[in-house]
């Protein structure tokens, strides 16, 4: 949802604490996925899975999606915002998507869980949450076709996985001001790069980590650090750093989520 | 001779309830951590009256900053460990340059009819190692016996006591409450609580030659059943763990310390899926 068209806050985007700002961008939010829907439709896609992936994971306003395609709603999936990406897909796309913890010109750049996670690398590659979900795909064998969001996010998507097509809907100042396509028109460009990015679909590759895959997480605190290297497996290579190791990029990814989930206890 | 002490404290004289035994109580807690800090000053007057040069006391109860320290013997061979989270938890500090181990405010395990039962965290159902339904104490004594160290005296209400003389019939006893079902109890006074204590103390080091240290036998097999299906998807996230039911997870270990390791973060990952609105 952060990088949906006009977000510059996280109030607009908090749904635990609903600001009267979360209603109105939730509609933009589902809007720019019925774009995405329309387009890949456009382009030749046959069936569509939707999975809801900010926050509680149930922004969208389903009345105003299709009916024909299917929705994964709700909280604390094991594969999170890439759940069921197992199911035989041929291709996906991420919309709204943000940049990495610590990336600069990103608006409300975090990975995950912004009070936890300092800096993701898997086998030494610096990730944001479409790297390492786009990894969870590429094991499953579906390529990622689209990412919308804002300059930073895109461009740092292509920059690891050049034949991802991009719909840039603002441009970052600094991690809390955008300057923003309005949402009609980021519409009517996710509905084009949506089209086109299934149409070309046979041009994408896969994104894979080779095994042994060798997770590194820098927290935010040592006390996170301690509590997560309890984790059968894990290694303190750090006061605030901890790594895992395993040849299974699904028990890495898993790793990974019950990494924050028990970081967010300290 | 060098002595460990692991301290809880519902097994303490008196407490039935807990108010009792919440640091943020501001009521009742300030009394019974005060029964607390006495009961753990008998285990070790009675340690150092059998001989114990060196005595380290691992505070085990929730926040584990309970002792009154002022209220401890004041030498220098006594040394406490204080606070939480600790990887090993109710165990840290303890090693091989042991030579006993006391466990003392100790409880009965989840589901036991028993004064404030339950297994490290409320949110476990059951606990098991290689099919044996374990407390704390027998969990936290295989993790001694790993190292050679036998636990001698365990403290706390008659089911616990109970349970510990059936599978550490070499250790002490000291039953200072008989539960009425799970908040009330018939109860010694703590001073007699106290005396009881450290007599059972002396005793249980001057027949440490006659202890063995307790072990399961290799591989471990642990099943830990949660009280919500939510709790178990959260540990089956963990390396290592597989699902053995909607509310069950399963962990094999060739290593017992790696198993009690996978158990404290599944007890710590069941305490992060609190309900959600």
């Amino acid at each position: 949802m952060e990088g949906v068209a006009g977000v510059c806050s996280w109030q607009q985007v908090d749904a635990r604490t609903p600001h009267p700002e979360y209603a109105t961008f939730r509609r933009y939010y589902t809007q720019e996925v019925c774009s995405a829907i329309a387009g890949a439709r456009a382009g030749g896609a046959a069936e569509v899975l939707v999975n809801d992936s900010h926050g509680p994971m149930r922004n969208l306003l389903l009345d105003d999606l299709p009916a024909d395609v299917r929705i994964i709603f709700g909280n604390r999936k094991p594969f999170s915002m890439v759940q069921d990406a197992d199911l035989g897909f041929g291709g996906a796309f991420f919309v709204g998507y943000h940049g990495g913890a610590g990336e600069a010109d990103a608006v409300l750049c975090h990975t995950y869980t912004p009070s936890v996670i300092y800096e993701v690398r898997l086998n030494g590659v610096p990730c944001s949450e479409a790297t390492i979900n786009a990894a969870l795909l590429g094991y499953h064998g579906v390529p990622l076709l689209l990412v919308t969001g804002d300059r930073a996010t895109v461009e740092g998507v292509q920059a690891q996985m050049p034949w991802v097509h991009g719909v840039v809907v603002k441009e970052s100042i600094g991690n809390f001001a955008a300057d923003s396509t309005t949402p009609a028109a980021a519409q009517r460009a996710i509905h084009r790069g949506g089209e086109e990015a299934v149409r070309e679909a046979s041009a994408a590759q896969l994104y894979r980590f080779e095994p042994p895959i060798t997770l590194d997480v820098q927290l935010v605190t040592a006390a996170q650090a301690h509590l997560v290297a309890t984790i059968p497996g894990f290694e303190r290579t750090g006061s605030r750093s901890v790594r895992f190791v395993h040849d299974s990029y699904p028990v890495v990814f898993k790793a990974f989520v019950a990494t924050w989930r028990l970081g967010s206890q300290a | 001779m060098k002595v460990f002490i692991s301290c809880d404290m519902e097994g303490t004289a008196g407490v039935c309830s807990w108010k009792q035994c919440d640091p943020s109580d501001a009521h009742e807690y300030p009394i019974f951590r005060r029964y607390m800090t006495l009961e753990v000053a008998a285990a070790i007057e009675g340690a150092r009256s059998a001989g114990a040069a060196r005595v380290l006391v691992n505070d085990s109860h929730w926040s584990m900053r309970n002792l009154l320290l002022d209220e401890l013997p004041t030498d220098d061979d006594l040394r406490v460990i204080s606070g939480a989270p600790k990887p090993w938890s109710m165990m840290q500090g303890l090693d091989a340059a042991l030579d006993a181990a006391f466990f003392t405010g100790y409880h009965a395990r989840a589901g036991e009819c028993a004064t404030l039962s339950h297994t490290y965290s409320d949110s476990l159902y059951s606990v098991t190692v290689n099919g044996t339904p374990c407390s704390e104490a027998l969990l936290n004594a295989a993790l001694a016996g790993t190292y050679g160290v036998p636990v001698v005296l365990v403290t706390g209400d008659r089911v616990i006591v109970d349970e510990a003389a059936r599978a550490l019939p070499w250790a002490i006893g000291v039953a200072v409450k008989d539960p009425i079902g799970y908040s009330a109890v018939n109860s010694l006074l703590p001073a007699a609580a106290c005396d009881a204590i450290r007599d059972g103390a002396r005793e249980a080091l001057g027949r440490l030659d006659r202890a063995k240290p307790f072990a399961f036998d290799p591989p471990f097999e642990l099943t830990v059943e949660t009280t919500t299906v939510e709790q178990a998807d959260f540990i089956e996230l963990m390396p290592g763990f597989s699902r053995a039911g909607g509310r069950a997870v399963r962990f094999t270990a060739s290593e017992y310390p790696a198993m009690l390791r996978a158990f404290l973060a599944a007890s710590r990952m069941a305490a992060a899926a609190e309900p959600i609105a």
